[in-house]
């Protein structure tokens, strides 16, 4: 992915509240440009907040909400120039085709009209919905909606795009190529906040992500670490040539990691362990299996979930604003 | 008792339990209660005599029937007009399909819930009405009972016609709109050919009379003793006949309705969302002039997208359907002027334009509220709100065009309307000046209509409570004041109707052309003024608004 280390989207202890309700407390994150952020969170976590933040139809109670440097409740108008915002809600129109939906959006980003024919040709072709153009909005699938609405964000182009659950109601099919329109657009150097219940859909794209919920950010960063800082306990797995050898590596590993409970598969020939030790700890343990005549096949980390990340801190952190 | 009748069908209990625990049906009930009671207020004599000749209760009367008939007429049908597509747009129908209820069970819950709700409404009148038989000079038998048949029939026959409307539908302000149109048609239209076209012969009378007898306003004539009216009008029947009449429309309407509920309803393709190409066939182009399956070219920089779209979003708002209704206007406008010029020579000035004036505020009420009550509410409704609040364009910008697309297409109903008062003027030429002043009574109605309607819009979240909230207003100010008007003399003073009546620009036009009844009103320019600043008011409020929407919350 185009991603370099300058900061496009910046939020500073963000907080918003309605009356005494505490929607988002103390809210810092960053994304870089051409990176991909996973916002996740439950329902009324503050997502929604956050993200009328951003695109400058809410204003914070306190701190500050900045896309390339400008601030997105002082400065609305350069914002909407910025920012292309997919809602969860479509936006539909009665009688209205594809091709003069984005027609009429393009016109009220006063694009001129040569330049907006040129450019919905362009979004339909990125967004692989060239062949809806002349149908109505109204009668499109989900799935196809969800294009046109993406079709539209990317109208007059901006830097950052901020997507309400784009793969919410999709199949699977329509899934996998969401999935590859946003790491087409990621690649194009634009930035992406997506948020999404579909939590190893997120984890497939993302380059980051933001835990909230009661309002709090619960964690953030890159992924691996995020799912590090989450989930310490790691599993791993050994795979063996031999299938005799299985009692050997098991006291080799007892020896090494002696907390570690370990499982063994004969029909696999695999040992299985899970651990919080550091690296250093397993080169030691690959290094000790080889030189004890060990003939390993594989030797691998089991990814964790992003759902198992979220998990642990659903359930750990009871929501503040419940 | 027949299963799909009984209150143990399950409809009939949620849709009863729906309503009444409903906010506005308790204030609907509350409003029918006050004016009922204060229209008697206004009258009760206070030297505690019974007169069983008087035309006192009569006074009274009179009107209290026809603001019952015009409650039944505006709170009625809105239930039933948004009921069975709103199940649809929520999916709720294809459930109750798919249950073991019949068509019939499903059609019964739906009309009798609404009728018995209709008569909550008629019987918070019974205390006025009690009164003014108190008063003597009214009959149970000629009087009281027909009113109240009158009023059941009507409150049937248009929870009927909603349901019909409603079962056909696509969205709900649509059915709304089509319900009252079709309302409008059944009780005031239907007298039209009548009494435009004066004394018919043969068929032609037989069948005139017989439309007669679908509207209301001749049983109502009937009931409040007014035959004179009638008469003069050339309508011969009364409250019995329109109770047939209404029985007949409801058993029609139930049974083609009912037909229509059915599973296969939902069965509906998607459009194909075919496009012809450069070269249309010549059949096409001359069918339609724009084809409607051309694609359309870009917005240009000179017009305002957003009116733009309004016009593309409207079913009849497309192109060819705008040549259609300005053909459509065009041939009105003859017909109008060929009646206007025969009723001008035959009948005289003052009674034809009354009728004129009606029929172009009528329009104007119809196609007015159901577009100016959608301005704001459709594009929250259906979330394009948001897009619009997230994208470079000004509230103004925003309010114009929207505003804009309202008022073109009423400025278009409004033209096509107008030769038949050139003829007049032709004919006699001192009417020139006062032509020039309906004109402008007629232009404020404009005003008026979008400027209210629109700001309803901004405050409801649902064009189908915007649109019925903006037909019960406007047809309270219209058809109100003329209730005022109805009931002058007693208990109105000339003063009270003369004041009642400058809110009303539809008065102001009639008593322009020196109607019958508004010969001795003199109500512009302060009615003028009063349309003009009520349109103003809208319009700010309607601004500061939508600024309001369009703000970070």
């Amino acid at each position: 992915m185009a991603s370099s280390s300058a900061p496009v989207v910046v939020t500073e202890n963000l907080c918003k509240s309605y009356g005494d309700f505490p929607a988002l407390s103390d809210l810092t994150i960053h994304v870089e440009r051409g990176q991909i952020l996973g916002f996740i969170g439950p329902n009324g976590a503050g997502k929604t907040t956050t993200i009328k933040i951003l695109v400058g139809l809410s204003r914070p109670t306190s701190g500050t909400a900045t896309i390339a440097g400008v601030n997105c409740s002082e400065n609305a108008a350069r914002i909407k120039h910025l920012v292309g915002y997919m809602p969860d809600r479509f936006g539909s129109y009665d009688n209205m085709r594809v091709r003069e939906y984005l027609d009429f959006f393009g016109a009220v980003f006063s694009i001129p009209g040569a330049q907006r024919r040129k450019r919905i040709d362009e979004v339909l072709d990125v967004t692989n919905a060239t062949y809806m153009q002349d149908k109505f909005v109204e009668s499109l699938s989900h799935g196809m909606q969800q294009r046109v609405g993406i079709a539209r964000t990317l109208l007059h182009d901006p830097e950052v795009l901020i997507l309400d659950e784009p793969a919410n109601g999709l199949d699977p099919s329509a899934r996998i190529e969401m999935r590859e329109i946003l790491l087409r657009l990621a690649s194009e150097g634009k930035t992406l906040i997506v948020t999404s219940h579909i939590l190893p859909e997120l984890s497939r794209i993302c380059d980051s992500v933001a835990i909230v919920t009661g309002g709090r950010l619960q964690a953030f960063g890159k992924l691996d670490d995020v799912m590090r800082e989450l989930c310490p306990v790691r599993s791993y797995e050994v795979q063996l040539v031999r299938e005799d050898q299985l009692e050997l590596a098991e006291r080799i590993l007892n020896n090494v990691l002696p907390d570690a409970k370990v499982t063994l598969s004969r029909p696999e020939r695999m040992l299985r362990f899970p651990t919080a030790d550091t690296e250093e700890s397993l080169a030691l343990l690959l290094s000790g299996l080889i030189n004890g005549g060990v003939q390993v096949a594989q030797f691998r980390e089991v990814v964790g979930d992003l759902e198992d990340a979220f998990l642990s801190v659903a359930a750990d952190r009871p929501a503040v604003a419940s | 008792m027949m299963p799909w009748l009984s209150f143990s069908n399950p409809i009939l209990r949620r849709e009863l339990l729906d309503r009444l625990r409903s906010w506005k049906t308790m204030a609907a009930i509350f409003v029918v209660a006050l004016v009922s009671c204060l229209l008697v207020l206004l009258r009760w004599p206070t030297d505690a005599t019974v007169d069983v000749v008087s035309q006192g209760a009569t006074l009274v009367f009179r009107p209290l029937a026809f603001a019952l008939t015009l409650a039944v007429m505006m709170l009625v049908p809105a239930f039933p007009a948004t009921s069975l597509v709103g199940e649809r747009r929520k999916g709720t129908l294809a459930l109750l399909l798919n249950s073991p209820l019949s068509a019939w069970q499903i059609y019964f819950g739906k009309l009798v819930s609404n009728v018995i709700l209709a008569l909550v409404l008629i019987s918070v009148s019974l205390p006025a009405i009690g009164a003014c038989f108190a008063m003597g000079g009214i009959s149970l038998v000629d009087h009281v009972g027909p009113l109240l048949l009158v009023l059941l029939a009507m409150a049937i026959q248009y929870s009927a016609v909603g349901l019909w409307i409603s079962v056909r539908a696509t969205s709900t302000d649509a059915s709304l709109r089509s319900t009252y149109v079709a309302i409008l048609v059944l009780a005031v239209l239907s007298v039209g050919p009548l009494v435009l076209t004066g004394t018919l012969s043969g068929i032609q009378a037989t069948l005139a009379q017989w439309l007669t007898a679908v509207s209301p306003v001749s049983a109502l004539q009937q009931i409040t003793s007014s035959q004179a009216a009638v008469a003069d009008l050339g309508i011969r029947t009364g409250w019995f006949e329109f109770v047939i009449a209404s029985g007949l429309i409801t058993g029609i309407l139930a049974i083609v309705t009912v037909r229509k509920l059915d599973p296969i309803l939902l069965d509906r393709p998607r459009p194909t969302g075919r496009v012809t190409g450069p070269r249309s066939s010549l059949v096409r182009r001359l069918n339609y002039l724009v084809d409607p399956e051309k694609r359309k070219s870009i917005i240009p920089w000179w017009l305002n997208p957003i009116m733009v779209k309004e016009f593309r979003t409207r079913k009849f708002g497309r192109l060819h359907w705008l040549l259609r209704l300005i053909a459509v206007c065009a041939i009105v406008s003859l017909l109008l002027t060929v009646v206007a010029a025969t009723g001008t020579i035959s009948w005289g000035v003052e009674r034809i334009a009354g009728p004129l004036v009606l029929m172009q505020i009528s329009l104007m009420l119809l196609v007015g509220p159901s577009l100016g009550a959608n301005i704001i509410a459709a594009e929250v409704e259906s979330g394009g709100w948001q897009l619009l609040r997230v994208a470079p364009v000004s509230p103004l910008r925003i309010l114009s065009g929207k505003l804009m697309s309202v008022v073109w297409t009423m400025l278009l109903v409004l033209l096509a309307t107008l030769p038949g008062y050139l003829v007049m003027s032709y004919i006699q030429p001192a009417l020139g000046g006062q032509v020039g002043n309906v004109v402008v009574s007629l232009l404020l109605a404009v005003a008026m209509v979008v400027s209210i309607s629109a700001c309803v819009s901004a405050f409801c979240k649902t064009t189908a409570v915007a649109t019925a909230t903006s037909y019960g207003i406007l047809l309270s100010l219209f058809a109100g004041t003329l209730l005022i008007w109805l009931a002058r003399g007693r208990p109105f003073g000339p003063v009270f109707v003369e004041r009642a009546l400058v809110f009303n620009p539809a008065a102001l036009a009639l008593s322009e052309m020196q109607s019958p009844g508004f010969e001795q009103y003199n109500l512009t320019p302060m009615g003028w003024w009063v349309s003009g600043g009520v349109s103003l008011v809208c319009l700010l409020i309607l601004s500061v608004r939508t600024w309001r929407l369009t703000c970070p919350d």
